[in-house]
């Protein structure tokens, strides 16, 4: 028997949205055992990391659909991680993302977000998704702004207090 | 550009060994909540945290090329348990595990779907050797791993479940499995 896993390339200007190679794993790795990690559950050790970037890759075949791993074109350096995700115990569908070190401030995190919002929209069905933020995370809430995303109410997320986000619909009904 | 996950589709008397399917996240996410049954294999967990284990798992056969099987009873298609091989970031080297769900106890179901997980590591993967990883205490799964043949060889610090005994599966040739058969012996015979 074979299980497909496919997982879709977007391309956009600088960037190229694809799937998960072993390859990668080291720079998840560093992202996972940083501070920038604080607001997505971590830091955490390098086990921990290999757990989650098992899981990135079984999410695409359990749903259907997941996060990206973020290619920057020019470098072929993993830039970060974008995309859909809806693990259990989440109220719905989350955009979301994670940018790797020094890939900030150069509009890579809005080109890929936006990329792989107006693709899960048109493609998996997921439109109008949410995203769940840490409001201390304020590059984060800046980004969703800038996405159009607005606050829609307070939550939780695995047992921490978030604010969720509403992004605009993409596709129209 | 895909990632194909090949999985194949194992059978004994009893049981049909086949990937891990979202369908199975119910059973697992039971047998994780129950600490007296998931002790040993990395529980308990919360539904969360066992959404994340299945996820995980089928990961692992992206990266690895094998991970859990689902136990299936043929007679009725219920998933009955997990057996396979397991070799995540930190392991010492791939082991042989398995676990049953609630109910299925004591009918020698564990060692018929280990068996053929350990023979197609063996026969399928080419595999030398095969260690089961067991929870000191663990006395259940210390005596499956005995009565396969395997025999304790050490103690040795388990980076997520601590303090954890190393067993070794008897190598291919003590079992009649002659290296580089691709298939089983009965279908090339």
């Amino acid at each position: 028997m074979t299980t497909a896993c496919q997982v879709p390339t977007i391309n956009t200007d600088d960037l190229i949205l694809r799937e998960y190679r072993e390859t990668d794993f080291e720079a998840f790795a560093a992202f996972g055992a940083s501070e920038r990690a604080r607001f997505v559950g971590g830091p955490q050790d390098r086990w921990s990391s290999w757990r989650s970037f098992m899981a990135g890759i079984g999410h695409w075949t359990l749903r259907g659909y997941g996060m990206w791993m973020v290619e920057h074109r020019q470098t072929g350096r993993v830039a970060g991680r974008v995309g859909m995700i809806f693990n259990d115990s989440w109220d719905e569908p989350e955009l979301g993302w994670h940018i790797y070190d020094g890939f900030e401030g150069k509009g890579y995190a809005f080109q890929a977000t936006h990329a792989a919002r107006a693709y899960s929209a048109e493609h998996f069905g997921l439109d109008a998704v949410i995203s769940y933020i840490d409001p201390e995370n304020t590059r984060s809430v800046a980004l969703a702004r800038r996405l159009g995303a607005q606050f829609e109410r307070e939550g939780r997320l695995l047992g921490t207090p978030c604010h969720i986000y509403r992004h605009p619909r993409e596709v129209r009904r | 550009m895909s990632l194909t996950l090949t999985i194949p589709r194992l059978e004994t008397d009893r049981l049909i060994l086949r990937g891990p399917e979202a369908r199975d996240f119910d059973p697992i996410a039971e047998f994780y909540a129950d600490e007296r049954r998931s002790w040993g294999f990395g529980g308990p967990m919360n539904r969360a945290d066992a959404w994340r284990w299945l996820a995980t798992s089928v990961g692992h056969w992206a990266l690895h090329g094998y991970g859990f099987f689902t136990m299936e009873l043929k007679e009725t298609g219920t998933a009955c348990g997990l057996t396979g091989l397991w070799n995540p970031e930190g392991w010492p080297e791939p082991e042989l595990g398995w676990i049953l769900f609630q109910g299925f106890e004591g009918k020698g179901l564990a060692r018929e779907g280990a068996e053929r997980a350990r023979e197609w590591a063996y026969l399928d993967l080419g595999m030398t050797t095969l260690t089961s990883n067991i929870k000191p205490g663990n006395d259940r799964s210390v005596a499956l791993a005995e009565r396969m043949g395997a025999w304790y060889e050490r103690t040795y610090h388990n980076v997520h479940l601590g303090e954890d005994l190393l067993y070794r599966h008897p190598a291919p040739a003590a079992l009649g499995m002659t290296g580089g058969t691709t298939s089983r012996p009965e279908a090339t015979a």
